[in-house]
Formats: C-alpha cells, sequence, structure tokens
C-alpha cells in the first residue's frame, strides 16, 4: 500500500509499500517516530482516507469497491475510534456523547438506550451517565470515548495515541481496558509511539519513513530490553 | 445568547411583513368596505373619455375640466325604468364660519336623489328638501364633526346661519354619520348644499362633477351601465362609440381598481420589509458560517463514527431552518403584538378613522414559509461546508 499527498508543493510518499496483514481478534501496536507514517496508515486502515496504490482489504472486501457512502457505513458498524484528544463534545452529556455513532445507524430509539448504558457500565462509568463530558477527569473522559467506541459492537477498535492525553495511572486504565476487550474476541490496533503502551499488543508492526521496519509478536521481556525501542 | 441575536434579524424581518401585511389588508378592508357600503347597485357616471388602462385616472383627476355632464342628463337617464334614481354632484373647499369660529372644509352641491341614493340621514334636522334643492334655497345639512366645532357640542346648530365664501346659509340638519364617506370624504366635516348654490354662486359653472345612478335592482347592473351609455351617447350627440365623453363605473369596477390598487400597496410594502429579512438571512449565513469552523472537530468526529456528507448537511441545515423559525415564530408574534397595539392605537384615539382590524392569516403562513425557506436558503452554504470537511483534517483542527 502507499499513500503520496500531492496537494502540497512538495509531494510527500508518506507510505511507500507498506505490507501486512491483521488477523480477527490480534491486538496490534504500530509504532514508530513523528513523521514515519503511523498516523497516515491508521487512517487508511480505519477508513478515513484511501491509498493512492496498492490495495486494502477489510472483511474480505476491497478498499477500492467501496464508495464514501460504504466507508462511511462500514466505519459506523464495524469499527470504533479512540483519539488521543478523546474528541467528546465537552457541553453534551456522557449518554448524548456515546449516542452519536448510534444516530448513523438504523437502531431504534428505545434499544440505542440499552445500548449507551452497557457500554457505559463496561467502562466503569455507570453514575457519570448524565454528567456534562467537559466536567469529566482525562481518565474519565478516554473511558467515555471507548464507551462510544464499544456502542455499535465493532469488530475492530483503532486507538489514536489512546494514552497520550493522560497520567500514567489513567493511561494503564484505559489500556487495560482495551486488553479486556482484546480478550472478548476484539481486534484492537493502537496507534503509539510509547513502550508502556505497546507492551499490551501481543503483535508490534513498527513504521519509518512510509515503510515497515518491523514486524513481530512481542513479549514484555524483548520491549523491556529495548528491542523496540 | 449569539442565536438570540443572530434571529433578532429574522424577528424584525418577519415581524415587518406581519405588521405591513396587517396594515395593509386593514386599510384595502376600510377602502372597500367603504365602496361597498354604497350599494351594489349604484353607478357612477364621471365626464370625461374612457380610460384605457384599469389604472389610469379620470380626467378630472387629472385636472382637466370636462364639462359634458349637465342637468338634461339626469332628467333623461331618470326616464330609464330600470333606473330608479340619479344625482348630480360638484364638490369645492372652502372656509366655513360661525361667529369666531371657522373650519375649512368639503362642500358638495346635490340635487334631489342625493340622500336617497347615499343613503344618508340626518340626526338632527332634515336632509335637505327637494323644495330647497329645486329653488335653489341656501341651507345646508353639515357632518356631526364640524357641527362641534362651529358650535360646541350642546349647541343645536339647527336654523344657525353659516357662512361659506360670503355666501350666508342656514344649517337644517346634522348628518347622524361622521367618518370617512365612499371616496374618502369625510363625512364628519362635509357640508351639503342645493345643487344650483353651489354651482352658481361658489364655484360658477353650469356642470356636474358626476353623476351618481341608482340601478333598479330587478336589473342587472351590466345592463343598467348599458342603458345610461345609450341615453348619454343621444344626449351628446355622440355616434361613434370611441368618442365618448363620459366614463361609466360600477362599485365592481371601482372595487377591482382599489383592490388591485391596495394589494399591490400591500405587496409594495411587503417587499420593503423583506429587505430586512434578506439581512437576517445573511446574519444566519454568517453564523452558520462561523458555527461551521468552530465545530470543525465535531464534524470530524461525526464522520469517523459514521456520519455520511449528506448526515452533516441535513444536521447543519436542520439547525438553520430551526433558527429561522424560531425567529419567525417571535417575529409573528411580535407582529402580532404591534398590529394589536395600532389597532388600540386607532379605534381609542382617532375614533374617525373607522379602522378595521385585519390580521391575515395568510401572512403568518407568509411568514412561517418565508423563515423556513430562508433557513434553506442561507444555510445550505454553511451547509455544505460543513459536509465538505476532510475528516482527517477536521479531527486536527485546532
Amino acid at each position: 500500500m502507499e499513500k503520496e499527498y500531492t496537494e502540497e508543493e512538495t509531494p510527500t510518499r508518506a507510505l511507500r509499500g507498506v505490507t501486512f496483514s491483521i488477523q480477527k481478534g490480534e491486538f496490534v501496536s504500530i509504532m514508530g517516530p513523528s513523521g514515519s507514517g503511523k498516523s497516515t496508515l491508521l487512517h487508511i486502515l480505519s477508513f478515513l482516507d484511501r491509498p493512492t496504490a496498492g490495495s486494502y482489504t477489510f472483511q474480505g472486501k476491497s478498499i477500492d469497491e467501496m464508495s464514501d457512502q460504504e466507508l462511511a457505513h462500514v466505519r459506523n458498524s464495524d469499527m470504533g475510534f479512540v483519539f488521543q484528544s478523546f474528541n467528546l463534545l465537552s457541553r453534551l452529556s456522557v449518554y448524548d456523547n456515546v449516542e452519536i455513532p448510534l444516530l448513523y445507524s438504523t437502531i431504534s430509539t428505545q434499544k440505542r438506550r440499552t445500548l449507551v448504558e452497557e457500554a457505559v457500565r463496561a467502562v466503569g462509568l455507570e453514575e457519570k451517565l448524565y454528567a456534562e463530558a467537559g466536567k469529566l477527569s482525562g481518565g474519565q473522559k478516554q473511558r467515555v470515548a471507548i464507551a462510544r467506541a464499544l456502542v455499535t459492537d465493532p469488530n475492530v477498535i483503532f486507538a489514536d495515541e489512546p494514552t497520550g492525553n493522560l497520567d500514567s495511572q489513567s493511561g494503564l486504565q484505559v489500556m487495560e481496558i482495551l486488553e479486556s476487550l482484546h480478550d472478548k474476541g476484539r481486534t484492537v490496533i493502537v496507534v503509539t509511539h510509547e513502550t508502556q503502551t505497546a507492551e499490551f499488543a501481543d503483535r508490534v508492526i513498527r513504521i519509518k519513513d512510509g515503510k515497515v521496519e518491523s514486524d513481530s509478536p512481542i513479549t514484555t521481556d524483548r520491549l523491556r530490553q529495548g528491542n523496540l525501542k | 445568547m449569539r442565536s438570540i441575536l443572530t434571529m433578532l434579524g429574522i424577528v424584525i424581518g418577519i415581524a415587518s411583513v406581519i405588521i405591513l401585511m396587517s396594515i395593509g389588508q386593514s386599510a384595502q378592508d376600510l377602502i372597500l368596505g367603504q365602496v361597498q357600503g354604497i350599494g351594489s347597485n349604484l353607478v357612477i357616471v364621471i365626464p370625461g373619455a374612457p380610460s384605457n388602462g384599469r389604472f389610469a385616472p379620470p380626467a378630472s383627476a387629472q385636472g382637466i375640466i370636462i364639462t359634458s355632464l349637465v342637468q338634461r342628463d339626469i332628467d333623461t337617464v331618470k326616464r330609464e325604468p330600470s333606473i330608479t334614481g340619479a344625482a348630480g354632484e360638484v364638490r369645492g373647499q372652502g372656509d366655513i364660519v360661525y361667529g369666531n369660529n371657522n373650519a375649512t372644509i368639503s362642500y358638495e352641491g346635490v340635487t334631489a336623489d342625493f340622500f336617497s341614493i347615499r343613503n344618508l340621514d340626518t340626526k338632527e334636522g332634515e336632509p335637505l328638501s327637494v323644495g330647497d334643492i329645486n329653488s335653489g334655497n341656501h341651507v345646508v345639512v353639515i357632518g356631526p364633526d364640524l357641527a362641534v366645532t362651529l358650535f360646541g357640542a350642546n349647541v343645536s346648530p339647527i336654523n344657525k346661519t353659516v357662512r361659506l365664501k360670503d355666501v350666508s346659509f342656514r344649517v337644517v340638519g346634522v348628518l347622524s354619520k361622521g367618518g370617512n364617506g365612499p371616496f374618502g370624504v369625510d363625512q364628519g366635516n362635509l357640508v351639503i348644499m342645493p345643487i344650483a348654490v353651489a354651482q352658481k354662486q361658489l364655484l360658477g359653472i353650469n356642470y356636474f362633477n358626476d353623476i351618481m345612478v341608482e340601478g333598479n335592482a330587478a336589473y342587472d347592473v351590466v345592463f343598467v351601465k348599458s342603458r345610461i351609455t345609450s341615453v348619454l351617447r343621444q344626449n351628446h350627440g355622440i355616434t361613434n362609440s370611441n368618442k365618448d365623453d363620459f366614463d361609466i363605473r360600477t362599485q365592481e369596477d371601482i372595487l377591482s381598481l382599489l383592490g388591485n390598487i391596495t394589494s399591490i400597496l400591500t405587496l409594495f410594502l411587503a417587499a420593503i420589509a423583506s429587505i430586512s429579512l434578506i439581512v437576517g438571512g445573511i446574519g444566519i449565513m454568517n453564523i452558520m458560517l462561523v458555527a461551521v469552523t468552530e465545530r470543525t472537530r465535531e464534524i470530524g468526529l461525526r464522520k469517523a463514527v459514521g456520519a455520511t456528507n449528506s448526515d452533516i448537511m441535513q444536521q447543519f441545515l436542520i439547525e438553520s431552518v430551526l433558527l429561522t423559525f424560531v425567529g419567525g415564530a417571535i417575529g409573528i408574534t411580535v407582529g402580532a403584538g404591534v398590529v394589536g397595539l395600532i389597532y388600540f392605537v386607532l379605534t381609542t384615539f382617532f375614533t374617525s378613522v373607522g379602522w378595521v382590524f385585519a390580521f391575515p392569516i395568510s401572512s403568518v403562513i407568509l411568514g412561517l414559509t418565508v423563515s423556513g425557506v430562508a433557513g434553506i436558503v442561507f444555510g445550505i452554504y454553511p451547509a455544505r461546508q460543513a459536509a465538505r470537511k476532510n475528516p482527517i483534517d477536521a479531527l486536527r483542527y485546532e
């Protein structure tokens, strides 16, 4: 897969022939320094962008065969998103924030309530269901974001630097939640530059200069030895 | 707070439309009501060739003096079985004096059938008698407001002598009703006198300004009109129908003409008011564009979790329509309040106007429709801008 940005004065090749596959139920970390192309890769994997060359197949269907509308539909039903800066609508309640993806699905209003409550319970914030999102702590905000990612019961959760704006304690809690989601059979793909975060995965794909530098299963020992630093 | 300020433009715009349409409608009802008051079988003959355009004023209104209507026309027209009465009129203006009191008034010199055709009666004294009119006696019937101006509220004007253009007149009656007459004449201050006095002593003419003809109710007004035409052509020796020196207008003609004029006036007023709607709409567009920029990250998030371009477009359009619709509803309420206030003021302090309260439901429907449409028209560009945002750039927006 390749990705070239031609809009700017000097075209940038963000991805230069990246090849790998991720199986259902894997927990994968994508690591790399700033400007390595890891965010570009995540955008393509999560259907927010398209490759300029090569192909990307998700659940047996090529991105090239899908319209923008179909991509939006897949993002809604099969993918969940967790962002570094949470991206919550601060004036809305936790309930309203978690409900957002359901607004673009065909799920009935009554069913939505049950799903939102289940998702908020899964991240341990049921007592904050009607609290204003903007008034929560950073860790709580990221847990709300995870609940929002979970609410449509997606197969894959994409997390872009999920612990980047959190203290270590909150970051640990967030990664434990993602780990528990993986344990329940979901595919989790995390983009991070923090080894502590990456060590929750069972496979690390390291990107450098738009190419896969390494792609291997990891153990905590290997991380500690600095093999991935 | 920002939304309220933004809505203000729409509120003012819709309120202006409502107020002006209501005033226009009230004026229309008032004028048409006055014309309808003169009776559907009334036909008015005015001097001068018939106008070609519906909106062309009669020749007399353009300052052209036409002397074609005379007493003989009245006498011959009245012989027609389809006609029950005909009254000639002349009009003038002057100062009327009683003791130290005086007033500038309009006077009318009339022939015998005038009071019966116009359904005028007196609250005090008597209308002009046939004898007074035929003899050209110096007697007048005056309007109730003028009676108060000249004689005071508790003094009877009957048999008092007043002077008009240095001619003395004895007051024989006071009209029972004031207010505006069918042609905008202030009946409250009107002076009515025998035709001969007005023609010879005050105006120095021997023709009429118009003749009012009352058709027999058993005959169709179109037939009455055709009979008058035939008689007058014969009197005036006209053989070519294109060279008529008179114009005959029925109540329907007048209603249609006035209706058209007042409708155009109402539309004109509404058009002026809609300028403020456009200004209000631009305000909405401006604030929606600001909202789209401020909510860029939200748009990115919504797209990331599955919103399509049309979902985003719909969301922003609904918001702008809601904004203008609420503004429109407030505008209608404010407009209705102001119209009610105007009605209250006019009926309380200006009783002689005879103002009619009109709050056309069409203006409410128009107000709501226009505000809704303004929401779509002025919301569509910001909504498109929102829908076209790239989700990745939008999510990164600071």
